[in-house]
């Protein structure tokens, strides 16, 4: 996939003109991508683009690359025929909260069970943006929208406890306005073979802003995030003073003075058992207070492309190729002589 | 040689044989047995077959495939056609390629899953939203089952649409002894693939553009959205107006080249039967039967629903007075047949009760 090609971020960008709200998240997504895209040396004619609908699919339409601007909810199904079909080609989704858990809910879950060699990249808002601002099935309780005036009686789907939970051979989050953070998971989610799902809290400045506030302001950000980083202990906040344990698979938050630097959990997201990795992403339910980000999980297994191209090769050694008049006819055919 | 063989078989070895490499379906009553045979036989040619999670993500795939250079098919039933709605409209605004087989059993909803029906003439034709025309293709044998499917996958690239084959339970499932040399063969044209160039043409309008596939020379784009030739989204009115005007022109300024059917006439017969599909046989047994009472009568068995083929239609009813559609729906296709009818006194013969109907009903129509 990566050739000699050198590119820059221009290269990545398309000539359309980009028309999402001034201030939106979602312009420094499209920045990182491209960054990381052109950095990264990835050929760009291998390279697709697949979205839904809702403010972050028009992605296709400002990458410079083979791009689907599709239909609401249905952008893994379509992602998936086309990675299955052409293994070659790196695959991307570019999907929302609304687009990928509301309506999308059912390919989103089962791309992921095949191990379907394709990148969703998850922007999540926590809101209805293009259509103006209804709640979403990752809107917090008691949010008050103009589809929930009495306020979200809903309870909101945690992404990535989701996606570890559909089999997601790689999971992780990152935040928009983080883009060092940021082309890191990207540039591991492209690595990964199989299906990777990237959550990214991306701020809808219009009609949800500063959802993330508690990750991404200067003061409470140094206190909320909880960044994961491979073999280490999972430590945070100032001075590194608080921690996380796990024990009988619930993580919690400790001061590390408390129990000691060797109690704390050591993050490993290449584990098969998916239990910590589960329980790291249960330590929040909303973005609003310590936060993990970074990788939780990232394992190997075959992915759909290889275990069906194996069994086209085998269902070919075995018949041998190209065996048309032979195919379906054989056992019910005979001769009558009149 | 004979074989004892089923429309379905039939439909997956015409698909394989005009070069289908990707299938994807979900199970369901009566299609199911087409996907089973594509799971097992698709490997076989080096084709992918995939039992979607829902017939939407089926028909999804099936989309995709066919944009990374794959020739596609999907086959499912009434109530999968509802789920593959959506999809449907975007094969037709991205000019997909893709052919989709309906096996008929009886609705609405969950309805007879094992009883055969003709209900779904109309929602072929208009099941998705913006009202544009659609290709549809309905065996009445398993031979027709075989090269129509052939047929459809031709039209698909032709006209760069989704193609229907509409079937039904009874034809799909039930075996029959055809001979192996009543197969014809169907010249399946090769995809003429883009390279540079917009992806999308719009003048002449009914001129269609080739397929810019994924993955292979300049990137392009596709999308649901109204768009330009350059597959950008656009809200400029001569564009989308345009864009609108070719879809539809580029299948209604060549009917000729989809138009068929299945035409016995007898020169000087009152008495014209209109016919398709599964019910195509019973009025070719009662035109025979009724000639041999010494009945004059003409039979007509539509192979193309859809658009329907008008000109074949007219010329059959020259000199006829009194025309009889039977069909497995209370009239579906009749008011199609009375428009074109031109006063002519048209009248159903009809059933929904899940069986088929009768040779005799028909010739008791026709007297
Ligand atoms: S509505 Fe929100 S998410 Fe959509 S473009 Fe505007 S700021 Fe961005």
């Amino acid at each position: 996939m990566t050739d000699t090609t050198q590119y820059t971020r221009q290269d990545w960008q398309s000539d359309q003109e980009v028309r999402w709200c001034p201030g939106c998240g979602d312009y420094t997504i499209l920045a990182s991508l491209q960054n990381f895209m052109a950095d990264f040396g990835v050929d760009r004619e291998n390279v697709v683009f697949v979205s839904g609908i809702g403010c972050a699919s028009r992605f296709p339409y400002y990458m410079n690359t083979y791009g689907m601007h599709g239909i609401h909810g249905r952008a893994p199904a379509i992602a998936s025929g086309l990675a299955v079909a052409r293994p070659d080609l790196s695959v991307w989704v570019v999907t929302g909260d609304g687009d990928a858990l509301s309506i999308g809910g059912n390919h989103i879950i089962h791309s992921m069970r095949r191990n379907i060699n394709i990148k969703v990249l998850l922007f999540n808002n926590q809101i209805y943006g293009l259509t103006k601002g209804q709640y979403s099935p990752t809107s917090e309780r008691g949010k008050k929208t103009k589809s929930s005036p009495w306020g979200v009686i809903d309870y909101p789907f945690n992404p990535v406890s989701l996606a570890i939970g559909a089999e997601a051979t790689f999971v992780a989050r990152t935040i928009d306005m983080d883009r060092p953070h940021t082309q890191e998971i990207l540039t591991a989610a492209y690595q990964h073979q199989g299906s990777a799902f990237v959550e990214i809290y991306q701020n809808c400045n219009v009609f949800n802003d500063k959802a993330f506030i508690a990750l991404t302001g200067k003061e409470e950000r140094d206190v909320n995030r909880i960044v994961l980083e491979q073999d280490k202990p999972v430590v945070f906040g100032p001075d590194d003073a608080m921690g996380v344990v796990i024990e009988h698979g619930e993580a919690r938050i400790v001061e590390v003075a408390d129990v000691g630097i060797d109690a704390i959990h050591v993050h490993d997201a290449t584990v098969e058992n998916a239990g910590a990795a589960f329980a790291l992403s249960r330590l929040s339910h909303g973005p609003t207070g310590p936060t993990p980000i970074g990788i939780f999980r990232s394992v190997d297994r075959s992915t759909y492309a290889s275990d069906l191209q194996q069994q086209i090769h085998d269902a070919q050694a075995a018949r041998g190729p190209g065996d048309l008049a032979l195919l379906i006819a054989g056992a019910g055919t005979w001769e009558v002589s009149d | 040689m004979r074989e004892y063989i089923d429309g379905s078989t039939a439909i997956v070895r015409g698909a394989l044989d005009a070069g289908c490499t990707f299938f994807a379906g979900y199970p369901i009553t009566p299609a199911s047995g087409i996907l089973m045979a594509m799971m097992r036989e698709l490997p076989k040619v080096g084709g992918v077959a995939i039992q979607g999670e829902d017939e939407i993500a089926s028909i999804g795939m099936c989309i995709g495939a066919t944009l990374a250079g794959s020739r596609a098919m999907t086959a499912t039933s009434g109530p999968g056609i509802s789920l593959y709605s959506e999809n449907i409209g975007l094969a037709v605004m991205g000019e997909v390629p893709l052919v989709i087989v309906d096996v008929q059993r009886l609705g609405p909803s969950t309805g007879g899953a094992t009883t055969v029906s003709q209900g779904d003439v109309q929602f072929v034709r208009w099941g998705t939203g913006g009202g544009f025309p659609i290709i549809a293709l309905a065996p009445s044998t398993v031979t027709e089952s075989y090269w129509l499917t052939a047929k459809a996958f031709d039209l698909a690239e032709r006209f760069r649409c989704p193609v229907f084959v509409v079937t039904d339970k009874e034809l799909a499932t039930t075996l029959t002894t055809v001979d192996l040399e009543s197969y014809p063969t169907i010249q399946v044209r090769d995809r003429e693939v883009g390279s540079g160039g917009p992806p999308y043409r719009y003048a002449p309008a009914d001129e269609v553009a080739p397929l810019h596939e994924f993955g292979r020379g300049a990137t392009v784009r596709f999308t649901g959205s109204t768009h330009d030739t350059g597959g950008y989204i656009t809200k400029h009115l001569p564009t989308v107006d345009a864009l609108n005007r070719h879809l539809s022109e580029k299948i209604e300024d060549h009917r000729d080249e989809i138009e068929l059917a299945d035409a016995d006439l007898e020169d000087g017969a009152p008495t014209l039967v209109i016919g398709y599909g599964v019910t195509g046989g019973a009025v070719r047994a009662a035109v025979a039967e009724a000639r041999r009472r010494g009945i004059r009568v003409s039979g007509l068995v539509v192979q193309s629903l859809w658009p329907i083929p008008e000109t074949v239609i007219r010329r059959a009813m020259e000199g006829v007075d009194r025309v009889v559609v039977p069909e497995l729906n209370l009239g579906l296709y009749r008011r199609e047949v009375e428009r074109i009818a031109a006063g002519r006194s048209v009248v159903g013969v009809n059933r929904v009760d899940g069986e088929l109907i009768d040779v005799d009903q028909i010739v008791e129509a026709v007297t």
